[in-house]
């Protein structure tokens, strides 16, 4: 199966989005991360590699640990994601302001001949 | 954890608008299937509406049509129903939303709040995500068509 590496798989995960936030503050190690969560060191690294390979984070290794920091740039491609998203719908409301105005129109049209 | 608390920011789509239209009519505009399928969805869409029950607990069925063949199935309930107000409707089909229009009235035009609320923020990124994948593909699609044309006219 082809495993999908971007920005999107990233933030998909609530717990890889809850170590960004953490990070985000100040790098740490991945220990660190480990013990904020409920869950296995195995399985907070997993994440910390998937964010690493999606470009969310740096891991620097200063002696036998593994810091991690933010590099939130690549967030930018999900808000302009959004961006786009509320620009379809709103000209799925230009669509309606058009119908709008030609149903008034030619209501006053009706109107007029009576 | 902290960023995972009940906002909801991160999952929902506001976006307002100043009808130039009575609010009587801008109802009948939604609420009306003779209506809705006129302006419902995207450009270049057309709609076939199978039953659109608007009242608390109806169901408002329809299939968009896209400009290139593709159905949209749609299947919606209605949550609430306040006439001239207020309609909250649930997507029940993937992905799961619940929209809430509400409508005020000032003088001979509406203003009208579009809120749209996802179940989860995965949903919501996954929609963007495949939204946005084919918006741009729609948009490469028009560009090979020109493309196309251009050199069916040289040759």
């Amino acid at each position: 199966m082809k495993t999908r590496r971007d920005v999107f798989q990233a933030i998909a995960d609530p717990t890889r989005r809850a170590i960004i936030g953490m990070i985000a503050a100040q790098p740490l190690n991945v220990n660190a991360i480990a013990e904020k969560f409920d869950v296995s060191r195995q399985a907070i690294s997993l994440h910390v590699r998937i964010l690493h390979e999606c470009g969310l984070i740096a891991v620097t290794r200063q002696g036998r640990e593994r810091y991690c920091a933010a590099t939130l740039d690549a967030l930018g491609e999900v808000s302009a994601w959004i961006a786009q998203y509320r620009q379809h719908w709103e000209k799925r409301f230009d669509k309606l302001e058009d119908y709008l105005d030609n149903l008034q129109k030619s209501k006053q049209h009706v109107q007029r001949k009576k | 954890m902290s960023n995972e608390k009940s906002s909801t920011a991160d999952r929902e789509l506001r976006i307002s608008r100043l009808l130039n239209a009575p609010v009587a009519l801008v109802w009948e505009v939604f609420t009306d299937p003779d209506h809705i399928r006129n302006w419902w969805g995207p450009d270049g869409f057309t709609n076939t509406i199978f039953n659109m029950e608007v009242r608390p607990g109806g169901e408002w069925h329809f299939i968009m049509h896209g400009p290139d063949g593709t159905d949209y199935e749609n299947k919606n309930v209605f949550k609430e129903v306040v006439l001239h107000q207020r309609i909250v409707f649930e997507h029940v089909s993937y992905p799961r939303h619940i929209t809430t229009v509400t409508f005020e009235s000032q003088d001979d035009k509406t203003m009208m709040h579009w809120h749209m609320l996802f179940d989860n923020r995965e949903e919501f990124i996954e929609v963007i995500r495949t939204h946005g994948a084919k918006e741009g593909l729609s948009q490469n699609v028009a560009k090979l068509d020109v493309y196309l044309t251009h050199l069916a006219e040289k040759s």
